[in-house]
């Protein structure tokens, strides 16, 4: 910081002589908390579409409508056992387990991983893909062990009147 | 005219709670939990008045 530019180099009408540009590209703490708060914004900004996006998902937006469809008859299914059927589109396949007397569930059983159908293990209590040994739980759908990091998409069943009812797809992403 | 790094210390804090915000906001909704993506959003977008309050402070207090 030398004082070269504060001085009047000779005597004459100087308009400019006191100016001191001498700082003017340092960073100063002021400009790096300004440089701070302006990404602290981008980023606030950059995360309002994530945040629409998820709320979308979250507000159904992502749940399409389906017909319900029948999937078994109450009686045929015995407590612990899996029948396989398809659902939404004659492509979708899926497996439906009989938990207790009241409880079903019922996932679209192509692995999250890469996509081999999962099978039913009823005295291990697991859902298994052969395939690379992925493993899920069966209450929810989470994987637990193997290469699956996503969840089986959900399938909303319905029991009435003895017949045991697809209603709807938790969500289904191919 | 004593001047406070603690303002930029904070500020810095907040840049990085605002990296591990995005990161796992966007990791979160490919892992399809929207619930954790719309918190990792707000969580972001509360940073930044937070980083200008602490912008203003400093300055004010310290310049
Ligand atoms: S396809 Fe199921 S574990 Fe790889």
């Amino acid at each position: 910081m030398s004082d070269k530019n504060n001085k009047i180099p000779f005597n004459e009408d100087n308009y400019t002589h006191n100016i001191n540009r001498n700082n003017e590209r340092k960073l100063d703490r002021r400009g790096f908390m300004k440089t701070l708060v302006g990404a602290a914004g981008v980023f606030a900004v950059s995360s309002l579409p994530w945040g629409v996006l998820a709320a979308k998902e979250l507000g159904g937006l992502g749940d399409k409508k389906y017909p319900k469809q029948k999937i078994a008859d109450l009686n045929s299914v015995a407590v612990g056992d899996a029948v396989d059927f398809h659902f939404p589109g004659e492509h979708d396949s899926a497996i439906l387990i009989r938990l207790s007397e009241k409880k079903f569930v019922a996932y679209q059983n192509a692995c999250t991983h890469l996509r081999c159908p999962v099978f039913w293990q009823k005295d291990e209590g697991d859902l298994l893909c052969p395939c690379h040994h992925g493993k899920f739980d069966v209450e929810t759908g989470a994987p637990t062990a193997g290469p699956p990091r996503r969840p089986l998409p959900e399938i909303h069943v319905k029991v009435e009147n003895g017949v045991v009812y697809a209603v709807g797809v938790k969500r289904y992403e191919a | 005219m004593k001047r406070s790094y603690i303002p930029v210390a904070l500020l810095l804090a907040v840049l990085m709670l605002n990296i591990i915000a995005t990161q796992y906001m966007v990791h979160q909704y490919f892992y399809q939990n929207y619930t954790n993506t719309i918190i990792a959003a707000v969580v972001n977008v509360i940073l930044f008045p937070v980083a200008f309050l602490i912008y203003k402070k400093g300055v004010m207090v310290n310049d």
